[in-house]
C-alpha cells in the first residue's frame, strides 16, 4: 500500500510540473520573450498552488473522492491545456487571458493535492514520515519531469500529445485512487465511469493530435495551406489566400503571386535583352519555373537549362494546376530541360555554354548555401559564358542586409568579372538586389520583350542607381575556406530582427 | 514503515532507460589494410625463398610512402626513369593512404598539409606541379573550408580547438603567455619546416627535457592549457606531453605562421597527395613486394624482395627507418627511433547525427577524451546536400607505454574497438548508434616517429641523416622519421632530397 501511495504522489507531482512546462514553453515558442514567459508563468504557477493549498483547509468529509475528482479535473484540463493554448492562439485575440486563467486553475488543483493526499494518509504513518516520504517523492517526480519534458517529451511527442499523455496519467491515478481506496469510498462506479470516460477521451485526443496542430497551425500561418511536404531536400509549403498564391521553403518567403512578376522580370529582362542574340540559357535553382516563364519570351531562345536540387519541387510546378497556371506550363516547353543535381558539382563537370546564366538560390543563411556564394562557385560558372554573355545573380536586400549584397557583388568582381548591380522593390519582400555580370562591359538594353507588367526601357537605369542608405560598402569577397557571407548575413539580419 | 525506496528508484530508472531504448542499426565492418604480420616475420627473422631471378635498376626505393614516392616524383620529374619504386602494401601510400566508398573517398591516416612556408620550397613546387599552387595564389578549392573546427565541451560547442570559453583570467594569461614565447620563437627562425634547415645547438638544451616539464618551467599549470598542450602533441606525435621533446613541443607551434589560411585538404585527405604522385609515377611503383634483405655488394647494392634480387647502382630506404637493423646486412641496432601506434577508424554514417544545433565542420574534438575526435571526408565536398558520410576517427594510444598499447592493438578484437569509439562519440551524439552503418578499424604499432626527449639532436638520427645525402654510401635514408616528426614535409624533404643526391652522383659517374 505504501509503495503505491508515494508512487501516486510521484505521479501527481511530475504532471503538475509538466503543465506548467507545457505552458511555459508554448508561450515562449507563441508569444516570444522565454525568460518573461518562463518567469511570469512559474510565478502564477506557485502562487495558485499557494491558494490551492490555502483553500485545502476547507475540504472536510470525503477526501479521497474530492482527490479523485481533482485529478480528473486536472487531467482534462492539463491533458487539453496545450491543445486549448494553441487554439487559443490561433482564433482568439485573447491567447495570454486564456493562458494564465488556465495557469491559475491547473495551479489551483495542483495545490489541493498534496495536501489532501498528506491528510489522507496521516492515520497511517507518524506526521514526520508523511511530511518525508510525502515530499521526497514530490520532489523527485518533479525531477523526473524535468528531465522527462526537454529529452523525451518535447522532441518525440510535441506539446499537445506530451499534455495529454499527463493528463492521462492523471486520470490513471484517479482510478487506480478508486481501487486503492475502495474501502473507504461510496459510489465507487460512478467514479470509475468518469475515470474512463476522461481516459478515452484524452486516447481519442492523442491520437487526433496532429489534427489539432494542423488546425492551429493552419490559422497561424494566417492564409489556408494548400499544400505541404516534407521533401528530401526542404520543407515546402503553399499557401492561398484570395488569389494570393505563396510559397515557402523552411518557411522563408519565396514569391507572392500578387507581385512576383516584379521580382522575375527584374531579374531576366534587364540582362537577357541586352544578350545580343541568345539562343542558350542556363537557369540555376528557379525550381518554380518563373524565371523560366519570363526567358520564354524570347522567340529566339533555342535550350533553356535548368539545374534544381529537388525534383519534387519542379515536380510540383510542371503538374499542379495553380502553379502551373502560375509559371505558364514554363516547364512543359520542349524548350526547357530539367536536371535534378546539386549546382556546385554540376557546373563544375558540365562543359556547355550558355548566353545567359540565372542564378537564383535561396540567400545563404548556411555555409551549406554559402558555398553557391563564392569567388569559386562565380569562376566555375563563368566558364560557361558564351563570348557575348551575361549572368544575374540573386544577392539578397541591399536594404536589410546591405553588407550581404555588397559582399556578394565583390565576391563577383574578386572573380574576375564586371559587376552591375542594381534592386527593385518587391512589396512582399521589400528592396531586393540583384548583379549582373560579365566579361565585358554592359550597355542596358533599348527593346524588350512585349507584355511584361514592370520593367520598361525608360525605367531601366533607375534600378542601377542605388540611394545613400543602400550604397556600396567595401567588403571582402566570399571564398570557401573563409565563408564571410554566411557571418555578415546573420549578423545583417540580426540588426533588424531582435 | 518501509518505502522500498531504493528498490521503487531502481525500478523507475529502468524504466527511463526503457523509454530511451531505440533500435540502433546493425554496424558491419573489420580491421582492414593490417601488416603487421609481415612485419613480425622480418623481426622474428623468418627464413626467406632464395632469389630465383635478377631484375637490374639504376635506382631501386625501397617504400612507397610520401619519402619514397616523392624521391620517385624527383627522378621522373628530371627525365629519369630507369628505377624501380617496391612497395610492401598492396597499396602504395603510407600514412597518405585513403579508401572509397559509394558515398566518397576518404583517408587512412594523414589528412592535411598546413600552407607550406617559404622555406618548404619542395613542397611548394610539388604544389605548383600539382596546380594547388598558381601565381603564388592557393586553389581555394584545395583549402580546407569554413568553418574548419569545433571543440566540444562543458555540454556545448565551440569554433576552433584552443579552449576559449569558461577560462579564468589565469587560464587567459597562460595560453597568451605561451603564444607570446611561440611567437618569440618563430621569429628567431630556429624552428623551420622542414626542421633540418633551422635546427641550431643554441636551443639543444630544450630537446634535453620534455615538453610538460618546460611547460612547468613557464609556470603553466592550468588544467585548460595543459590538456591543449598535450591534445597538440597527441595529434602530431601520438605521444603526451610528458614523452616530447620540449624541442619538438615548440616546434609545433613555432613553425608555421600565426595567421594561416589552411589547412589544404581533400576528402581522401593526403591520400589526394598520394593519387596524384601516382598519376606522375605509378609505372615504376611495384605493390606486394616486402623487401626481406637488402646488402652492399662491391659494385653497389641489392634489395631481395620475394624471390627476386633488385640489383641497383643505389637504394633510396624510404621505409621507416626502424626496419633497417632486420633488413640491411650488418646495421647495428637503433635506440633513438620510438614510435607511436595508432588506430584509425573509418566510419561510414547513413545520416547525420543531432549536433545540437552546431553546423557540421572538418575537424570535431572533444575536451578530455583520450581519442583526437573526428574527420568528415564529405566537408570538402562541393554539394549543399549531404545525407550521408564518412568519419575518419583518430586514436593516437598515447597513454602507456608503446609497446604495451601495441600489444593491446593485437590483443583486442573489432568489438572492443567498435564499442570503444562508439562510447566517446556518444557522449556528443546520442544517437550515433542510429547513423553508423559500418566501422573499418586500421590498427598501426609504428604508425609514426615519436620525438622523445634527444631525439631531435640524436647522434645516431643525425649520423643517418649525414649518410643520405653528403657521403658516398650507395644506401640512402629518407624517411620522415630521420626528422624525428612525423609530417609530410619531412617525408617529401628528405625524398627529394635523396632523389637528388642520387642523381646528381648518376651524372658525375657518367
Amino acid at each position: 500500500m505504501g509503495i503505491l501511495l508515494f508512487i501516486s504522489v510521484l505521479l501527481v507531482a511530475a504532471c503538475g510540473l509538466i503543465y506548467e512546462l507545457v505552458a511555459g514553453t508554448l508561450a515562449s515558442y507563441l508569444v516570444g520573450d522565454s525568460v518573461f514567459q518562463f518567469s511570469t508563468i512559474i510565478g502564477t504557477y506557485l502562487f495558485a498552488m499557494g491558494i490551492g493549498s490555502a483553500l485545502s483547509r476547507y475540504l472536510n468529509r470525503g477526501l479521497v473522492y474530492r482527490f479523485v475528482w481533482i485529478e480528473l479535473l486536472l487531467g482534462v484540463i492539463g491533458g487539453f491545456s496545450s491543445a486549448l493554448l494553441m487554439m487559443a492562439f490561433a482564433f482568439t485575440q485573447g491567447f495570454e487571458l486564456i493562458l494564465y486563467a488556465l495557469v491559475i486553475i491547473m495551479g489551483v488543483l495542483v495545490g489541493l493535492e498534496i495536501p489532501l493526499l498528506m491528510r489522507i494518509v496521516r492515520d497511517r504513518y507518524e506526521f514526520r514520515d508523511v511530511i518525508a516520504h510525502v515530499l521526497t517523492f514530490d520532489y523527485l517526480g518533479a525531477l523526473g519531469a524535468s528531465l522527462l519534458f526537454p529529452i523525451l517529451l518535447v522532441p518525440r511527442l510535441g506539446l499537445v500529445r506530451s499534455a495529454m499523455l499527463f493528463g492521462l496519467v492523471n486520470a490513471g491515478v484517479a482510478l487506480w485512487t478508486t481501487y486503492l481506496f475502495s474501502t473507504q469510498l461510496s459510489g465507487t462506479r460512478v467514479l470509475r465511469i468518469a475515470c474512463v470516460v476522461v481516459i478515452c477521451g484524452l486516447g481519442i485526443g492523442m491520437a487526433d493530435a496532429r489534427r489539432i496542430t494542423a488546425t492551429a497551425e493552419d490559422n497561424i500561418y494566417a492564409d489556408d495551406i494548400i499544400f505541404a511536404r516534407d521533401t528530401r531536400y526542404q520543407h515546402l509549403v503553399l499557401t492561398r489566400f484570395k488569389d494570393d498564391l505563396r510559397l515557402f521553403l523552411n518557411s522563408h518567403l519565396q514569391f507572392s503571386s500578387r507581385d512576383e512578376y516584379r521580382y522575375h522580370e527584374t531579374l531576366i529582362h534587364p540582362g537577357l535583352a541586352a544578350v545580343p542574340v541568345p539562343h542558350r540559357v542556363l537557369v540555376l535553382g528557379g525550381g518554380d519555373g518563373l524565371a523560366v516563364r519570363e526567358i520564354l519570351k524570347y522567340p529566339q531562345i533555342e535550350s533553356i537549362t535548368l539545374v534544381d536540387l529537388d525534383p519534387e519541387m519542379t515536380k510540383l510546378f510542371s503538374t499542379h494546376p495553380m502553379l502551373t497556371k502560375l509559371n505558364d506550363k514554363s516547364f512543359l516547353s520542349p524548350r526547357v530541360h530539367i536536371i535534378n543535381a546539386d549546382a556546385f558539382p554540376w557546373v563544375d563537370s558540365n562543359t556547355d555554354n550558355f548566353d545567359f546564366i540565372v542564378i537564383d538560390f535561396p540567400d545563404p543563411t548556411n555555409y551549406s548555401l554559402g558555398k553557391l556564394y563564392t569567388t569559386a562557385f562565380y569562376r566555375a560558372a563563368a566558364r560557361h559564358l558564351s563570348l557575348q554573355g551575361l549572368m544575374v545573380v540573386q544577392s539578397t536586400s541591399p536594404m536589410f542586409a546591405r553588407d550581404s549584397f555588397w559582399c556578394i557583388a565583390q565576391t563577383l568582381k574578386q572573380a574576375g568579372l564586371q559587376t552591375y548591380p542594381y534592386h527593385v522593390y518587391v512589396p512582399s519582400f521589400g528592396e531586393w538586389g540583384f548583379v549582373l555580370a560579365g566579361t565585358h562591359e554592359y550597355t542596358p538594353p533599348t527593346s524588350l520583350p512585349s507584355g511584361l507588367r514592370f520593367i520598361n526601357v525608360e525605367g531601366l537605369p533607375a534600378l542601377f542607381q542605388f540611394p545613400p542608405d543602400m550604397a556600396p560598402l567595401p567588403m571582402p569577397p566570399n571564398q570557401l575556406n573563409s565563408q564571410v557571407l554566411v557571418r555578415t548575413y546573420e549578423n545583417d539580419w540580426k540588426d533588424i530582427s531582435h | 514503515m518501509k518505502v522500498g525506496r531504493r528498490k521503487f528508484l531502481r525500478s523507475g530508472s529502468a524504466a527511463l532507460v526503457g523509454l530511451s531504448l531505440k533500435s540502433d542499426r546493425p554496424i558491419t565492418g573489420s580491421f582492414v589494410n593490417d601488416s603487421f604480420q609481415m612485419g613480425h616475420l622480418l623481426r622474428d627473422r623468418a627464413s626467406f625463398p632464395p632469389a630465383k631471378r635478377v631484375e637490374k635498376f639504376p635506382v631501386a626505393i625501397v617504400g612507397g610512402g610520401i619519402a619514397g614516392l616523392s624521391a620517385a616524383w624527383r627522378l621522373r620529374k628530371r627525365g629519369f626513369n630507369d628505377f624501380v619504386l617496391l612497395e610492401m602494401n598492396p597499396q602504395a601510400g603510407g600514412n597518405a593512404r585513403w579508401g572509397e566508398n559509394e558515398i566518397t573517398a576518404y583517408p587512412w591516416a594523414a589528412h592535411y598539409v598546413p600552407v607550406p612556408g617559404p622555406k618548404a620550397e619542395f613542397a611548394r613546387e610539388l604544389f605548383e606541379d600539382l596546380d594547388v599552387l598558381k601565381n603564388g595564389q592557393w586553389e581555394q578549392r584545395d583549402l580546407c573550408f569554413a568553418p574548419q573546427e569545433r571543440l566540444f565541451l562543458y555540454g556545448r560547442w565551440q569554433e576552433g580547438i584552443e579552449p576559449a570559453i569558461g577560462l579564468t583570467q589565469k587560464d587567459r594569461d597562460q595560453f597568451q603567455h605561451l603564444e607570446d614565447l611561440f611567437a618569440k620563437f618563430r621569429a628567431g627562425g630556429e624552428f623551420t619546416i622542414p626542421l633540418e634547415l633551422g635546427r641550431s645547438a643554441k636551443f639543444q638544451d630544450l630537446d634535453r627535457l620534455s615538453f610538460s616539464d618546460w611547460l612547468q618551467q613557464q609556470g603553466c599549470d592550468s588544467r585548460l592549457v595543459n590538456w591543449y598542450m598535450n591534445y597538440a602533441c597527441r595529434d602530431d606525435y601520438g605521444a603526451l606531453a610528458k614523452d616530447t621533446s620540449a624541442w619538438a613541443g615548440i616546434h609545433y607551434f613555432s613553425s608555421r605562421e600565426a595567421e594561416e589560411r589552411g589547412p589544404l585538404t581533400w576528402p581522401e585527405g593526403n591520400g589526394w597527395i598520394t593519387r596524384r604522385l601516382l598519376e606522375r609515377v605509378g609505372e615504376n611503383v611495384r605493390t606486394n613486394q616486402m623487401v626481406h634483405r637488402i646488402a652492399e655488394t662491391k659494385r653497389g647494392v641489392s634489395v631481395f624482395s620475394g624471390d627476386k634480387e633488385f640489383q641497383s647502382e643505389f637504394v633510396i630506404f624510404a621505409a621507416p627507418t626502424f626496419l633497417a637493423p632486420y633488413l640491411v646486412d650488418g646495421f647495428p641496432h637503433l635506440h633513438d627511433f620510438v614510435y607511436s601506434p595508432w588506430l584509425t577508424a573509418n566510419l561510414t554514417l547513413e545520416r547525420l547525427p543531432d549536433s545540437r544545433g552546431a553546423e557540421p565542420t572538418w575537424d570535431t574534438v572533444f575536451l578530455d577524451s583520450p581519442t583526437l575526435g573526428y574527420v568528415d571526408a564529405t566537408h570538402q565536398s562541393l554539394r549543399t546536400h549531404i545525407d550521408r558520410t564518412v568519419w575518419t576517427f583518430y586514436w593516437a594510444l598515447a597513454d602507456g607505454t608503446p609497446a604495451q598499447n601495441r600489444q593491446l592493438l593485437l590483443d583486442k578484437d573489432w568489438n572492443y574497438w567498435k564499442e570503444a569509439i562508439l562510447h566517446d562519440l556518444e557522449r556528443v551524439h546520442f544517437d550515433i548508434r542510429r547513423c553508423v552503418s559500418r566501422i573499418d578499424l586500421m590498427r598501426m604499432g609504428h604508425a609514426m616517429i615519436r620525438p622523445t626527449v634527444g631525439s631531435v639532436f640524436s647522434e645516431e638520427r643525425l649520423r643517418l641523416t649525414r649518410r643520405a645525402p653528403r657521403t658516398d654510401s650507395r644506401l640512402l635514408f629518407a624517411n620522415s622519421d630521420l626528422s624525428s616528426i612525423s609530417i609530410f614535409e619531412e617525408a617529401q624533404y628528405h625524398g627529394v632530397l635523396a632523389a637528388q643526391s642520387i642523381f646528381e652522383r648518376l651524372h658525375a659517374h657518367r
